[in-house]
């Protein structure tokens, strides 16, 4: 392309320093301070957030925020990769269709969509009035507990595991698959040894998309844990809510090493980002 | 001349797994169609809650539309709508114009520099949601002292931008490697001005990529709560900021149901219509 275009992109590298770098640094700055709110007029250095980050309810939400995260990556890696597979075997090849399927659910507001499973998971629910018009009693209260919060985030983020997947098993080629049954192998050792070792990138890049969303939301584990279960989102949603910016962006840092892991991984995987969408 | 019985398959080690491998093939049609229908239970469950003529959750009382007639008359709800159309809209047209551009500048650069600017471009999209919120709410503060009422629609649309524009750029650049480099040349040989050129020329050869790209950015934008919930400033509140005053207050209205049924209702149209289009459009082709 014509050098002459480079210009073009150099607003975006100042506005993404701006936006994306400069946060970074006033967050740093923050963490080991004391101020009211962002307001430097008698603001001192202190280590006091700290302390907070060791106690108890600081420590719990981490560990939350980790199992949780973990076991909807796990969770949504078996299912997704499960439905991914399957179709991408079926004789379904319409890819706008699989696409379509997957993506439409996303288009309704991801509030009202866990309200409405936070309602179906309560004892009494506008599915199990219809089915006792019907004559059928069946109820199951789990909201408020950890297993509503996990199917919460499992189905909310379940797409963002089946796309990245499905298009790395849409690029091998069928001929590999062919080769690897002449040369013998059965077809559990050619699943794991060439359909799964070469949709691995996918599996890497819909991991990250699952876990970090799971390990830092806010919103679901408060609508379908009904407050019992704090995550590590919550905890910074309540202290910038406090306008205790200090232990927020203390929070935030944390957070962050776990971004910049991902941010690791994926310039590792794949250079220029192309398995992300 | 003895006669030897013949040695069956099994004696040979063959085992017929032919059954077992239809009970899985079925078994794993049922739980593939389970799982989508888990993701579609929620959506399910708001169009039976929108045409329940009752404001329980919890009881059917009879089939009505009439939330449907009524959906604009919860003005709150109205404004939540109107805003939510307006940031998205707004944002996603600009998101997809200077996206599109800044790719072009992020292809001419060396594939190095690229891989950098690359890097910096996925931290919108990676970082959590929160961060970036609470990241970008700190910048904005930091601008007050100049511009006093800067919350509000100016920060919103900012930072709706802010995480679209990624995701415009990445489904862009890898149209423009698709793209025969020779195209550019021709065009300058041919006596066109390099800005002409990249709009008479790359731009309709990136068209499928630029669409994408400006189909994900709004639908990431449209549907975005935790980013707007810190970017916007009092007052300005759209729909997903909305439901979850709501929530919080136990106020939510059937209309709302009624508008998110008739949103995904009109999504579906759209993707089949277009769907049904592009099938004419290859046989007549």
């Amino acid at each position: 392309m014509n050098k002459e275009f480079k210009v073009l992109a150099k607003p975006y590298i100042a506005w993404l320093f701006i936006l994306a770098i400069l946060p970074i640094f006033v967050m740093l700055i923050l963490s080991f301070m004391f101020s009211e709110g962002l307001s430097f007029g008698e603001s001192y250095f202190t280590f006091d957030q700290f302390a907070l980050l060791g106690e108890d309810s600081t420590l719990s939400a981490f560990g939350n925020s980790m199992m949780y995260a973990t076991l909807t990556t796990v969770i949504s890696l078996v299912l997704g990769y499960f439905v991914a597979y399957n179709v991408f075997k079926s004789k379904f090849k319409n890819k706008f269709i699989v696409l379509t399927i997957f993506i439409l659910p996303m288009w309704s507001n991801l509030l009202l969509r866990t309200e409405a499973l936070g309602n179906l998971m309560e004892h009494n629910n506008i599915m199990t009035d219809l089915l006792s018009q019907m004559g059928i009693g069946l109820s199951i209260g789990i909201k408020g507990s950890p297993l509503a919060v996990i199917i919460g985030l499992v189905f909310t983020y379940l797409p963002f595991m089946i796309l990245p997947v499905y298009t790395a098993l849409e690029k091998i080629d069928y001929s590999l698959e062919e080769a690897a049954l002449d040369l013998g192998l059965t077809n559990m050792q050619k699943f794991w040894k060439v359909i799964f070792s070469l949709s691995l990138k996918g599996v890497a890049t819909g991991s990250i998309m699952v876990f970090l969303p799971s390990m830092s939301g806010f919103a679901i584990p408060e609508i379908l844990g009904a407050g019992n279960i704090l995550l590590i989102g919550n905890v910074i949603e309540q202290s910038f809510r406090n306008m205790d910016y200090n232990f927020g962006a203390l929070l935030s840092i944390v957070i962050l090493i776990f971004i910049i892991g991902a941010l690791y991984v994926v310039s590792k995987v794949d250079k220029e980002g192309e398995t992300l969408l | 001349m003895t006669n030897y019985p013949h040695a069956t398959l099994q004696e040979y080690g063959y085992k017929d797994y032919r059954i077992l491998q239809k009970i899985y093939k079925v078994l794993s049609v049922v739980a593939v169609i389970l799982i989508v229908l888990m993701l579609y239970i929620s959506i399910i469950v708001l169009a039976i809650q929108s045409v329940n003529s009752s404001v329980s959750v919890t009881n059917f009382d009879s089939f009505t539309l009439k939330w449907y007639a009524e959906m604009f008359s919860v003005r709150s709800l109205a404004t939540a709508i109107k805003n939510t159309v307006i940031t998205s809209i707004v944002a996603t047209l600009l998101a997809t114009i200077l996206g599109t551009l800044i790719a072009v500048g992020i292809y001419s650069y060396a594939k190095k520099t690229r891989q950098k600017i690359m890097l910096l471009n996925n931290i919108p999209l990676l970082n959590a949601d929160i961060v970036t919120g609470v990241s970008l709410m700190l910048v904005f503060s930091l601008l007050l002292p100049i511009f006093p009422y800067i919350f509000g629609p100016t920060t919103l649309i900012m930072a709706h931008l802010f995480f679209t524009l990624p995701y415009v750029i990445l489904s862009v650049l890898p149209k423009l490697k698709e793209t025969d480099p020779n195209l550019m040349d021709a065009a300058l040989d041919l006596g066109v001005k390099p800005y002409k050129a990249l709009l008479k020329v790359i731009v309709p050869a990136i068209m499928a990529g630029i669409f994408s790209g400006m189909l994900l950015a709004f639908t990431m934008s449209v549907d975005d709560f935790v980013i707007s919930y810190f970017t916007t400033g009092n007052g300005f509140d759209n729909l997903s900021i909305w439901v979850y005053g709501s929530i919080g207050r136990r106020s939510l209205t059937p209309s709302v149901y009624a508008f998110s049924t008739l949103l995904t209702l009109m999504t579906l149209a759209i993707m089949i219509l277009y769907q049904f289009l592009m099938k004419r459009g290859k046989k007549h082709a």
